[in-house]
């Protein structure tokens, strides 16, 4: 479903991918793994238009949206969570919501997609009128996550779930990712914990300084320990 | 009731409900784009005259020149946004290149008004004539218009960002521009909106106004002025602020200048704006932003 | 550019730079050419026919500069979007105008005070606001802008005239000179403050003051964490700004013999801001360049009224739009290109794929 070929992208006079292949079909869970600094969140911005790559592709369902805008590409089903959550701090947990239903089809179905997420959070529908800013981290995390899923994403980006949180709460984001999964919604995580995201790849590819050092099924890499210390330390 | 305190009332309410109408358009644009769009005051004075120009030129009636001004007011304004704002968005010199674009745009504005009627004094006929007398006071009928309009407009504004989709959009794209763009919200085209409301909203002023002032090609600067002034003391960017701030300057301003005179009014204004941003930095209601431009 | 800037604060002197920016270090033939020139130039004009207009043509050249490059120092190196350049050119305009004509003063002794009144003045406007940011110095500058024009207009007789401001006050008397002899004199003064001016503001762009405020500008959370004190460092600049802007009042007010309340109409502020934009907005010569381009092309253009102004507004918006670097980066280029002594020294290569510690910053 993604295709990305030999992206390259970076900031102001550093580059920081070297060339990235990498693809995520239909209904998978594809982990990127990687030690911090090492161009994961690089990765994700470049491929849902944040950041302008400078060369290679990013192929959605075939079609070329490299040069696409990030309203465009996220309209089209590629729906990223960014690091840091970037929440709308001064509108309420519900607001934040119907935001990620921006989307004109997906607007019409507000209220049934709510539900939904009520479902998955029912923590968010009790705060439905607090304002955003005077959450705490985990809930943050929970409306980001939540935000995303009123999109009518075909692929959900997420960039490190466990940021900054605590280990229980780690533990309910997980699962809760882990719900998400299997309704059915390709995933592509970036992460720097292997143990964290153990049930919810398929596959996994590992990066380091800004290329991909290597790619296999999960249950083969993330079993093999002396490997994984090697990388993330 | 002494006669000068109903004409500092009634003056202080006329003044700050239309300050607090030009205010809104530029807090609205501050809030949603981070311009500080000096050329406010020039969009005014083109929806001015092209009502002028309907009335006095093609004789139809004001009711018609008023909406025809305020579209052409916004189209002014979203054409200025494609051709001078839309080119340096995000890119590191927009607050320099917004700010010399916009003041560019306002000095050729008033030079094409005098190009193309004169330097004279206009006069624009007022939507409803006729006035009565409260303590000797003459309350004018447009009076009463300008003061309802600007406080339904408030109220209309205000239940656009907060219930419809396009207009909780511009708070998304005001507070998390980058979040906006990973929600599909389209953040230039919004921009653009925004523009256009806020110029819809100038022009408006603009052609309620002129009949109080008399028109000509810098009448726009004074309001201008005065709602800078306004969208600061209220917070830039809030819209609760442009509205108490409107009022509470507008009846401030009128009070010196019933009691101490027309020559107080403005520096009474800036002495009060300049305690404000030693106690309150952020104004009334600010975001507490105060470190962008 | 901020890294670099920045980091130089510590070190001795920037090597680097003078190889790549041969220009900041004039040789001592290219000033004394200047100045030759300037001092042989007026001899020479006299002696044509259009002479002595081209000559008051130069003294207005000296005068705007002055005022431009003022107000680039805060505005383009600064980054404080101050609009009270005009009041503070005024204020000072004014304090010369009422001591030489309500006190009798002699006027070279009167403009000696119109730069202490202006930087007060400026002192004034900038405590209460230079330690806030952009927006609300754009607008308490303009709000001052505004109130002095009011004051100028509607204050007290001694100030506003009537409501005309002051026109007939003495103007600069060199002995009995007279005619073109006096207008050269006129000159030399107008040269002098320019050079002065000129001089001060190369060294404070250059000085540890000068890094310190680009490093502001280009990265202010990097530059304050380095320890510099912004608001200081505004203080400052908007005060030597505000000096040079009272004096350049002062000179004017007795060379026009008068000042009228039409300086605050907004045409004066966009002509002083073309001539940055155009020139180049921070940088050191382009505020110099513009005020000749403006002053000529005003020459020109005079004739076609309000014309003018219409085509002004939409080049200072189509230049800081799509050309918001202005023709001073395109003079050096050709300077390096056709005129620089010696080859410069290669580019000290700093490719992207070489630092790998970058990266941690992500």
């Amino acid at each position: 479903m993604l295709e990305v070929k030999g992206l390259v992208a970076g900031y102001a006079g550093s580059e920081v991918l070297h060339g990235i292949d990498l693809e995520v079909n239909e209904g998978e869970g594809v982990i990127v793994l990687g030690p911090n600094g090492h161009g994961k969140s690089t990765l994700l911005r470049a491929v849902t238009g944040l950041l302008s790559p400078r060369a290679g592709q990013v192929l959605l369902d075939g079609k070329d949206i490299t040069r696409w805008r990030p309203d465009a590409i996220a309209a089209a089903g590629l729906v990223h969570i960014p690091q840091g959550d970037l929440l709308f701090p001064e509108m309420t947990v519900t607001e934040n919501l119907l935001m990620g239903a921006y989307h004109g089809p997906t607007w019409s179905e507000r209220s049934a997609r709510l539900g939904r997420v009520y479902e998955l959070f029912p923590w968010l529908k009790e705060r439905g009128g607090q304002l955003a800013r005077t959450l705490s981290g985990g809930e943050r995390r929970m409306l980001a996550l939540g935000r995303g899923l009123m999109s009518k994403a075909k692929l959900l980006l997420i960039d490190e779930p466990s940021l900054g949180l605590a280990p229980l709460t780690t533990q309910q984001i997980y699962a809760s990712i882990h719900k998400v999964k299997e309704s059915g919604l390709s995933l592509l995580i970036a992460d720097e914990n292997a143990n964290h995201v153990a049930g919810l790849a398929d596959r996994v590819y590992l990066l380091e300084t800004g290329s991909l050092v290597r790619q296999g099924p999960a249950d083969e890499l993330l079993r093999d320990k002396a490997l994984l210390e090697s990388y993330l330390g | 009731m002494s006669t000068q305190f109903v004409q500092a009332v009634w003056g202080g309410i006329l003044f700050g409900s239309v300050y607090g109408l030009m205010a809104l358009g530029l807090t609205l644009v501050w809030g949603a784009v981070r311009l500080l769009n000096l050329a406010h005051g020039a969009i005014f004075v083109v929806g001015s005259y092209v009502a002028f120009f309907v009335v006095s030129k093609l004789n139809l009636p004001i009711l018609v020149a008023l909406p025809i001004g305020v579209l052409a007011a916004a189209a002014f304004a979203y054409l200025m946004h494609l051709i001078f704002i839309r080119p340096v968005i995000g890119k590191p010199g927009f607050d320099n290149s917004t700010l010399i674009a916009t003041v560019g745009i306002s000095i050729a504005v008033s030079a094409a008004a005098i190009l193309i009627f004169n330097p004279e004094y206009k006069v624009i006929p007022p939507i409803i004539s006729g006035n009565f007398t409260l303590s000797d006071v003459q309350i004018t009928k447009q009076g009463l218009l300008v003061i309802g309009t600007s406080l339904a407009l408030f109220a209309l504004v205000y239940l656009f960002l907060t219930y419809t989709r396009r207009g909780m959009a511009i708070r998304a794209v005001s507070q998390q521009q980058e979040a906006a763009s990973l929600m599909a919200i389209p953040v230039v085209r919004t921009y653009g909106m925004v523009i256009a409301i806020s110029g819809a909203l100038a022009g408006l002023a603009g052609v309620l106004l002129s009949p109080f002032f008399f028109l000509n090609p810098n009448s726009g600067f004074n309001p201008m002025i005065q709602a800078l002034i306004v969208t600061i003391f209220g917070g830039l960017g809030s819209v609760r602020g442009a509205l108490v701030a409107g009022f509470v300057l507008g009846i401030f301003e009128s009070f010196v200048e019933v009691y101490y005179g027309v020559a107080w009014a403005q520096p009474g204004v800036f002495l009060l704006i300049i305690l404000m941003l030693i106690v309150r930095p952020n104004g009334l209601f600010g975001i507490g932003e105060v470190r962008r431009l | 550019m901020s890294a670099q800037a920045a980091g130089a604060v510590g070190v001795s002197r920037p090597q680097l730079d003078q190889a790549a920016a041969p220009w900041r270090r004039p040789s001592i033939w290219a000033i004394g050419g200047g100045l030759a020139a300037g001092i042989v130039l007026p001899l020479l004009l006299v002696r044509i026919d259009i002479g002595t207009y081209l000559i008051t043509l130069l003294i207005l050249f000296f005068v705007q500069a002055v005022v431009a490059q003022s107000w680039n120092l805060i505005m383009g190196y600064g980054g404080i979007y101050s609009f009270a350049q005009v009041a503070l050119f005024a204020v000072g305009g004014w304090t010369s105008g009422v001591l030489v004509h309500s006190l009798g003063w002699n006027p070279f002794l009167a403009i000696l005070i119109s730069p202490l009144v202006a930087v007060v003045a400026a002192l004034g406007i900038g405590l209460p606001t230079l330690r806030l940011r952009g927006v609300y110095v754009v607008l308490l500058t303009l709000a001052f802008h505004e109130l002095a024009r009011v004051f100028a207009v509607t204050g007290p007789r001694f100030i506003s005239g009537g409501g005309y401001g002051l026109v007939t006050v003495q103007t600069f008397q060199f002995g009995d000179a007279i005619g073109d002899q006096r207008t050269i004199y006129l000159y030399y003064l107008a040269g002098l403050i320019f050079a002065i001016a000129t001089f001060v503001i190369w060294r404070v762009i250059h000085s540890p003051l000068g890094v310190a405020m680009t490093a502001l500008r280009d990265s202010e959370t990097y530059a304050v964490s380095r320890g510099i004190n912004q608001f200081r460092v505004r203080l400052v600049l908007f005060a030597i700004s505000a000096f040079f802007t009272g004096l350049a009042g002062g000179y004017s007010t007795h060379y026009n013999g008068g000042i009228s309340t039409t300086i605050f109409d907004f045409p004066r502020i966009i002509d002083l801001l073309a001539m940055i934009v155009i020139g180049g907005w921070g940088t050191f010569g382009g505020p110099i360049l513009g005020a000749g381009i403006v002053i000529g092309l005003n020459q020109y253009l005079v004739a076609l009224g309000d014309y003018q102004t219409l085509i002004l507004g939409l080049a200072l918006a189509g230049i800081a739009v799509f050309a918001p670097q202005g023709l001073w980066p395109l003079i050096r280029r050709l300077y390096e290109n056709y005129l620089a002594p010696e080859p410069l020294a290669p580019a000290v290569e700093v490719s992207p794929a070489a630092p790998r510690d970058t990266t941690e910053e992500l």
